[in-house]
């Protein structure tokens, strides 16, 4: 019996592994776009010669859309999220853009963690770089680096060291919250554990719980490393 | 001719006027202190000439060349301004080293990327390694060159951003107080590097409190007051004899070893 529920839930855990790195390998870079976006400072307004009010000057367009669709991510469960990403094509239009079957509903939940943790790693990004001396910036410019230069070769490592912490946190979250995606019925390790509990066994549920301590282990592991590869610099 | 030559240059911030009726120039090879209180403009001065702010008028000519006319958006280009500020180094207050990178890689990092954009070969890459070390070792820092920024003293890193300043070979140095940041023990190893430039005729632009360093390095002086100019000529004259009420009472002060 021990195989036999070992063997369920690590059919579990690739299905939440697989959520989790194909949010990771496109929620990070995305999530960078994002913060670029709620740091813009492009103001269309604010050299107009025309007596305007003063807050149309300052109007940020792309920052203000931007932050507003952060603030809507973070700002509702993860789990609705995920309800409306699935269903709400099929209920609105009487389209299910996901496909049938295990394949669509994976997708759909793929989809949804992407967005949700875009918005979460930008706050990240944005906290990372604005906490990045101003001078860093200043002292490339007179060196005549470009500012693709300036953010390449100077910024991004400074900005990586400071984020490692904060992103480590959040990507620990991100394994736990692979379990919300039952809710669409996904086979993740918490259904497994679920399924067994319907036919009356108890023990497979707290089993699970050993599969995220190991995952989450080799993660910290991983940190540490990159922490101390980052430690040359101060 | 002049090396730089600016004429009523003049930078607003919001209503605040920070800079009026700027107007200097400077030849090859001299060295010019600016004098004044905080807050009299000298900062902004040395970040308008590095393009770090844009002045609201005026004109800045380089070798008789403008690089910047307030009136004539076409000087403003950022990829022209790019290459402009190569005219100028600058070495700021708070040093500004690359933390990431050794000495010798803040020293060589830009030129490098010059290098590179215009598909430079294996040897000149070579040659700027060279150089940098060399630089290095003019700042007394040759054994320093595979530290890290938080591996130096803060007067070995300050002469690291001198040594990275120098590295484009620039027209003008310019120095924004580049010991007030350092201790007094500290402070006296900065300024025997910023003499020895000034004795190989590296023409300089110095900020500074240090009135003494001013008045034996620098070889002519600007004193400013809220934005203005009040007074400007020989260093030893500005400064040991002024002219004008505001710089008395302001030297006056120093004398009395007070600071402002």
């Amino acid at each position: 019996m021990f195989w036999t529920v070992t063997l369920s839930l690590l059919e579990g855990t690739a299905a939440a592994a697989e959520l989790f790195f194909l949010t990771l390998i496109f929620a990070l870079p995305l999530g960078l776009v994002v913060s670029f976006g709620s740091m813009s400072k492009w103001a269309p307004f604010a050299r107009m010669k025309a007596n305007i009010p003063a807050w149309l000057r300052t109007f940020r367009p792309v920052s203000l859309v931007v932050r507003t669709v952060v603030w809507v991510f973070r700002g509702t469960p993860l789990m609705l999220q995920l309800l409306i990403i699935y269903y709400g094509p099929g209920l609105l239009w009487n389209n299910n853009v996901w496909g049938s079957g295990t394949g669509g509903r994976m997708f759909a939940a793929v989809v949804a963690f992407i967005l949700n943790y875009a918005c979460y790693f930008s706050e990240i990004y944005r906290g990372g770089i604005e906490s990045v001396p101003r001078g860093q910036y200043e002292a490339g410019l007179v060196l005549g680096m470009t500012r693709r230069q300036i953010f390449f070769r100077v910024t991004l490592l400074q900005m990586i060291k400071r984020i490692v912490p904060p992103m480590s946190n959040e990507i620990i979250t991100l394994v736990k919250d692979t379990s919300l995606a039952r809710i669409i019925a996904v086979t993740e390790i918490i259904k497994v554990g679920e399924n067994f509990m319907r036919k009356g066994m108890i023990w497979p549920l707290f089993y699970t719980g050993v599969f995220y301590l190991v995952f989450v282990g080799v993660l910290t592991l991983l940190f540490g490393w990159i922490e101390k590869k980052l430690d040359y610099f101060k | 001719m002049a090396v730089l030559e600016v004429q009523h240059l003049e930078k607003r911030f919001g209503a605040t006027r920070v800079l009026e009726d700027i107007g200097f120039s400077l030849e090859k090879g001299r060295a010019l202190a600016i004098l004044g209180s905080s807050g009299s403009g000298k900062t902004t001065l040395l970040r308008c000439l590095n393009f770090l702010e844009t002045p609201n008028g005026g004109r800045i000519l380089v070798n008789g060349n403008c690089i910047f006319d307030a009136a004539d958006p076409a000087t403003q280009r950022e990829n022209e301004v790019r290459k402009k500020r190569l005219h100028f180094g600058m070495v700021f207050q708070a040093f500004h080293l690359f933390p990431q990178y050794t000495a010798l890689e803040n020293v060589t990092l830009a030129a490098t990327l010059l290098a590179q954009e215009r598909g430079a070969s294996r040897d000149e890459l070579a040659a700027i390694r060279d150089e940098g070390l060399e630089l290095l070792r003019t700042m007394g820092l040759a054994d320093r060159a595979q530290h890290y920024p938080h591996q130096l003293s803060g007067g070995q890193q300050q002469r690291v951003a001198i040594a990275r300043a120098l590295s484009l070979k620039p027209d003008i140095l310019c120095f924004d107080e580049p010991t007030s940041a350092l201790d007094p023990e500290l402070t006296g190893e900065v300024l025997r590097v910023i003499r020895s430039l000034a004795e190989r005729e590296t023409t300089m632009i110095i900020v500074t409190h240090e009135m003494a360093f001013a008045r034996d390095v620098a070889d002519e002086a600007i004193f400013m007051d809220g934005g203005r100019i009040v007074e400007q000529g020989a260093a030893r004259q500005v400064i040991e004899d002024p002219q004008n009420e505001r710089t008395r009472r302001f030297l006056a002060r120093y004398a009395a070893g007070g600071s402002d």
